[in-house]
């Protein structure tokens, strides 16, 4: 499993998208937050129409919709790498412990993975959500711990594998103990799968925040795509739309298909028969 | 088999169990977390005791759980105060707009997915192949919801061709092939946003299969035989790539399928439970939505427990796995 990822996935033109795109938001997340600070204040001009004061115009209440827009990338992105990296922490966890330790321990978690497969997540998200309406950093921990079990099955039968390979038991028979062998040998091993991992986890978790704050469960307070579409929608009648409604769904879009394409390219290198497709 | 009707299982009670317990949990009057707070407002002291009594909230927890149960199975899910109405009954008029949705687009996403899929996998690297899969990679991008505001934008606000939401005409007492029509009308839009997100997954995974289906001797041999084209790509490879669109859809399908509909109907105020869970969030319906959520649950689970069974009909290398 040693193929040098980034490699590879430059070679490949979704994967080289991808990672433009990627680029692109992450970099609107850190840096231009600090150019477009002024989220809050309220202009004169409600539903003003895109001008130099105002990129992209004005809402109902007159903040500046382009300066939403970009915070709006950075609660995106957060939650994207924090939940991202969050559930692939509990399925490696999970799946590493499972495999190597087997048994009992290993059946029960396992029955709580299948069960966790096949329950509707979004609705115990719903259910919570309803209840807290949780900001940035609880919907990221909420999302994480509901997002974890397709991870950990795939990492659990890899480490399985792993677990028996020939390397694996020389540096056994070198009197490597079960903690070396996990952190320096199966851990590193699993890599390019816990990469896979992250952004498919990634790409679900900005879809759900988004998902949620459409639907209005989110902290009112939170600034999100999501939710400026969600109040956007009501004003469907007026010209508005076209500078307030379309831009967070493109983003949107675009974020979502740059994990879409990263994935689709990782797969393809982790997966030889599919190359050259 | 055995141990896939106890994973169901499991994860029923686990829904069971939230849906009991967070309301209860929750710091304040329970009531108040059952029922919502402007019902609460409106209720005689008399009125709250005997709520109270109902529940038996001031017996402790696990005796408050058998109650729920008790209620449940005798099919009583509280009583909406906004609907005026049962739960239950509220609940089943909604559900058969969700029901007709979600099955016309999985046999929409289905059937295009897969003829995509063997298109795009026979003639892999030429044009046609390229352009299908672009663009059903993008697609596979897009939020369910924001398609449909997409196609509402386009169709009902710009061109005002089909309308704007709901499922029919409100007030029009049409019938017979009238009220057909309507309700197609009303279903294009939500029908065209959930199929076209579901028709990715299914055109990817049949496109894959494709690829590494052709290079099998058998495709040799059926091509040695002079067999035409059209016979190989269906009745040789197509047939085999069909499998993994079902095993591979199947676990978790009934979740992304509902996900995705929940969404659009919110767009498109579909009256279906999507949008039934999305107004009683606004209105603070507690019992509505939580009748809602665990009816999903129920919906899913038996997709998902159909899905499963079905492919170890399909597969039978997959029922001897385990």
């Amino acid at each position: 499993m040693h193929v040098r990822l980034l490699i590879k996935i430059k070679e490949d033109i979704f994967g080289k998208l991808g990672l433009v795109l990627m680029a692109l938001f992450i970099f609107s997340a850190l840096i231009l937050p600090f150019i477009f600070h002024d989220t809050e204040s309220h202009s004169q001009t409600i539903f003003g129409p895109p001008s130099s004061g105002h990129i992209l115009g004005t809402n109902d209440v007159g903040q500046d919709i382009f300066s939403r827009l970009i915070h709006g990338t950075r609660t995106s992105v957060f939650v994207a790498v924090g939940a991202g990296f969050l559930s692939t922490l509990i399925s490696t966890f999970v799946g590493v412990s499972a495999g190597i330790i087997g048994g009992i321990y290993d059946k029960i978690l396992m029955r709580l993975v299948d069960a966790l497969l096949v329950i509707p997540t979004i609705v115990i998200l719903i259910l919570t959500a309803s209840y807290i309406n949780p900001g940035v950093w609880v919907l990221t921990l909420l999302i994480s711990l509901l997002y974890w079990q397709g991870g950990a099955r795939v990492i659990r039968s890899q480490t399985l594998s792993l677990k028996e390979r020939m390397h694996i038991s020389a540096a056994r028979t070198f009197g490597a103990g079960r903690w070396y062998i996990i952190f320096r040998h199966i851990i590193p091993d699993l890599g390019p799968i816990l990469v896979v991992s992250f952004i498919h986890r990634a790409r679900m978790a900005v879809f759900m925040e988004a998902g949620l704050a459409f639907i209005g469960i989110a902290d009112p307070l939170m600034i999100s795509w999501g939710m400026m579409m969600h109040h956007a929608l009501k004003f469907y009648y007026l010209p508005v739309w076209k500078w307030w409604l379309i831009p967070p769904g493109v983003a949107l879009s675009l974020l979502i298909i740059s994990f879409a394409f990263l994935g689709y390219s990782l797969e393809k290198v982790l997966e030889p028969r599919l190359r050259n497709a | 088999m055995k141990a896939n009707v106890i994973n169901y299982a499991v994860a029923f009670f686990i829904i069971l169990l939230l849906n009991f317990l967070l309301p209860r949990l929750m710091p304040g009057d329970p009531l108040m977390a059952i029922y919502g707070e402007e019902t609460l407002l409106s209720m005689t002291q008399e009125h709250k005791s005997q709520l109270a009594d109902s529940f038996g909230l001031d017996k402790p927890l696990w005796k408050q759980f058998f109650i729920y149960l008790y209620n449940l199975a005798r099919g009583d899910m509280g009583y909406s105060h906004y609907h005026n109405t049962p739960v239950l009954k509220v609940i089943i008029s909604y559900l058969p707009w969700t029901l007709l949705l979600m099955g016309t687009a999985l046999i929409l996403s289905t059937v295009f997915g897969i003829i995509a899929g063997i298109e795009s996998g026979w003639r892999r690297g030429k044009s046609l192949d390229k352009v299908l899969l672009t663009s059903m990679m993008s697609l596979s991008g897009f939020p369910s919801f924001f398609i449909g505001i997409i196609f509402l934008l386009t169709f009902s606000v710009t061109l005002g061709i089909l309308p704007l939401q709901g499922a029919k005409t409100a007030y029009s007492e049409l019938s017979g092939f009238a009220l057909f029509l309507d309700v197609v009308k009303h279903l294009i839009l939500p029908l065209a946003s959930l199929a076209l997100v579901f028709v990715s997954g299914s055109y990817l995974l049949t496109r894959n299969t494709m690829v590494t289906i052709l290079k099998e001797s058998f495709i040799l041999t059926a091509k040695a035989k002079g067999l035409r084209d059209r016979k190989i790509r269906y009745k040789h490879a197509g047939r085999n790539s069909m499998l993994p669109v079902i095993t591979q859809t199947g676990i978790g399908f009934g979740t992304r399928l509902i996900t995705g509909a929940l969404f659009i109907e919110v767009v498109f105020s579909y009256p279906g439970m999507g949008n039934l869970i999305y107004n009683s969030l606004l209105m603070r319906d507690y019992p509505v939505l939580q009748g809602s959520l665990l009816m999903i649950t129920v919906l899913v689970l038996g997709i998902n427990l159909t899905v499963d069974l079905l492919y170890r009909k399909l597969d039978p290398r997959v029922g001897n796995a385990r």
